[in-house]
């Protein structure tokens, strides 16, 4: 089965590094899908099920706790692994991230390596890989 | 080198929308192929068909197959995938940007936590390998002792630990002389270059400069040709800055711990106040022998030897430990300098290393206060049997750290160390004997009566001697 990232952020360059960063998982069959806004990313978790999704925080309209939590409740959706990412010096509200479900928490600027340790493990993908 | 492919272009959702809706316009079959002629797109295609190369920056990347109007959609793919090319190329860049905005962001979040001069300095060479490409690096100082530059943290097969360079020897000897960071990227025709063990063929170096001074060197090299850029150059850097003032940052910690142990360990010697002057006179109090007018303070316990016979060893270091303590506390309140200690006898100076101008009123005041403490340390023994006398004298002596490189005494040499020895010799148990000059120098302060005179070895005069009344 072919796996598919999902990468959820308003800022076009944080998707387009996210998605440069986990570029070489393409050739592992990985699918990388991106989405601008809550909406966007809620319809497309619908329709494609992703099994990771990095999600900002702080987006408008519909932020990034909103989307988390309508994924593993209102969708019951628990294995979608989800990965918030929180802007450095602003305080993550880890509370809340546990309420909502997240599995884990990203501060930005990411550190590229460990975005693609993490997907890679989290895909179930060995390292020699 | 960055890849297309041509099979990844082909699953976007959007374009193979398009291109079933155009093959449909075409009204002809048409079909995709890679490099290798594996069908990516497309009914398998008969083989009168033509081949149109889709191509990527003159390579091909694959094939599209049909009549003549194939050779359209060849070339649409070819734009398209040379337009991927180009937002990959950017994307990588903008990837790479990213990469240094976080490594020097992180470099400097952990140069602030660390005060290790070592592990600044490999902190340094490791972030700045990560992000330049290279085989090993290294991070050399300037000794203060040597004077020559130490590998003080290298990384990368090649590095001998123990290179050692002389400032303006090789490239790197000669940049941290300049203070300008460069790129050497034929190290092998650079007159500079003189060849050692290591193994490289280009390099950067940079040097760790603060405000003031220049520190040392950081140098990142590859055993291959490689082409440095002005970009690595500008990085390489500002990792540099960032150590140099870490590094800075870890020396002032280093000396500052020196500092507080050179203070423990002098504090045994000379009172506290006399260490913070010392540290603190920024080269106006001197401990290189001297002229100095200072008094010198001997004092010694009577019959000591006889009465330690009735103790066990272990006692007698006890009580000698109690009351040398006592003693010693009284010479610093007076701001004396003790000398030495032997076995029981301990010599005092006032006067040096600080200057104290009334040094003679210090000597006696410290005598008398000697005297009076004895009576009432807690130990019985110690008060029943430890009945000193005690020898003054003043005047100009050889004062300062003598001795050889491997042990220096911090003491006082010439005839009136000799005189208050000697009078103290003679002086009975309680008793203070003093000099001319310190009665001179103390006349109204104290009371005084007169001893006598006493003959000195080699000298031919006596010399005057009187007793403290106390």
């Amino acid at each position: 089965m072919s796996k598919t990232i999902l990468i959820v952020d308003d800022e076009p360059h944080i998707r387009l590094l996210l998605e440069q960063t986990l570029e070489d998982l393409e050739d592992e069959g990985v699918e990388i899908l991106t989405a601008s806004n809550g909406e966007d990313a809620l319809e497309i978790i619908k329709t494609q099920k992703p099994d990771l999704v990095f999600l900002d925080v702080m987006m408008p309209k519909m932020n990034g706790f909103e989307v988390c939590k309508t994924v593993k409740n209102d969708l019951v959706m628990p294995d979608i692994y989800i990965i918030m990412l929180t802007a450095k010096g602003q305080e993550f509200d880890k509370q809340k991230g546990n309420e909502v479900g997240a599995d884990l928490y990203m501060t930005k600027p990411f550190d590229p390596d460990e975005v693609m340790e993490k997907s890679i493990k989290i895909l179930g993908f060995s390292t020699s890989n | 080198m960055i890849q297309i492919s041509l099979k990844k272009l082909l699953l976007k959702k959007e374009f193979s929308v398009i291109l079933s809706n155009i093959n449909q316009a075409l009204g002809a079959p048409i079909s995709i192929q890679d490099r290798g002629g594996n069908l990516l797109w497309g009914e398998v295609s008969n083989s009168e068909f033509n081949k149109y190369p889709v191509t990527v920056e003159k390579e091909i990347i694959g094939w599209v197959v049909g009549d003549e109007k194939a050779s359209t959609i060849a070339q649409l793919l070819s734009y398209l995938a040379n337009e991927e090319l180009q937002k990959k190329i950017l994307a990588r860049e903008t990837l790479d940007k990213y990469k240094e905005i976080n490594l020097l962001y992180n470099i400097s979040e952990k140069f602030t936590a660390c005060l290790v001069l070592k592990e600044v300095a490999k902190l340094a060479i490791e972030e700045a390998t990560k992000i330049i490409k290279s085989t090993s690096a290294s991070a050399m100082l300037l000794s203060e002792k040597t004077g020559n530059l130490e590998i003080i943290a290298a990384c990368g097969k090649e590095y001998h630990h123990k290179t050692i360079l002389l400032p303006g020897e090789g490239i790197a000897g000669n940049i941290f002389l300049t203070g300008i960071a460069e790129i050497v990227n034929d190290v092998e025709s650079d007159p500079r270059f003189v060849r050692g063990a290591n193994q490289v063929k280009s390099l950067i170096c940079a040097p760790l400069k603060t405000q003031d001074a220049v520190l040392g060197i950081l140098t990142i090299s590859n055993e291959e040709l490689v082409n440095y850029t002005a970009h690595d150059l500008k990085l390489f850097t500002a990792v540099a800055s960032q150590a140099a003032s870490a590094i800075e940052n870890a020396l002032l910690h280093e000396n500052k711990l020196k500092e507080e142990r050179i203070k423990s360990n002098l504090e045994r010697y000379i009172p506290a106040q006399v260490v913070q002057a010392i540290l603190h006179s920024k080269g106006y109090i001197s401990l290189a022998p001297a002229n100095k007018n200072i008094s010198i303070l001997f004092s010694d316990i009577r019959n000591f030897t006889t009465k330690c016979e009735e103790l066990a060893p272990e006692a007698i270091v006890e009580y000698l430990n109690e009351y040398l303590t006592n003693m010693v506390e009284v010479i610093f309140e007076q701001g004396g300098t003790v000398n030495k200690f032997v076995g029981d006898m301990i010599v005092a100076m006032f006067g040096a290393p600080s200057t104290l101008v009334d040094n003679e009123r210090r000597a006696i005041e410290t005598a008398i206060r000697m005297q009076n403490r004895i009576k009432n340390i807690s130990v019985p023994w110690i008060r029943k049997n430890f009945i000193t006398g005690i020898g003054l004298s003043s005047g100009e002596v050889v004062v300062g750290n003598i001795g050889s490189p491997q042990h220096m005494d911090y003491t006082a040499i010439g005839d009136k160390v000799n005189i208050a020895s000697r009078l103290q010799s003679i002086a009975k148990g309680e008793q203070i004997l003093i000099t001319q000059s310190i009665y001179e120098a103390t006349e109204n302060l104290f009371e005084f009566k007169e001893f006598g005179t006493i003959q000195l070895k080699g000298k031919k005069e006596a010399i005057k001697v009187f007793e403290v009344v106390y």
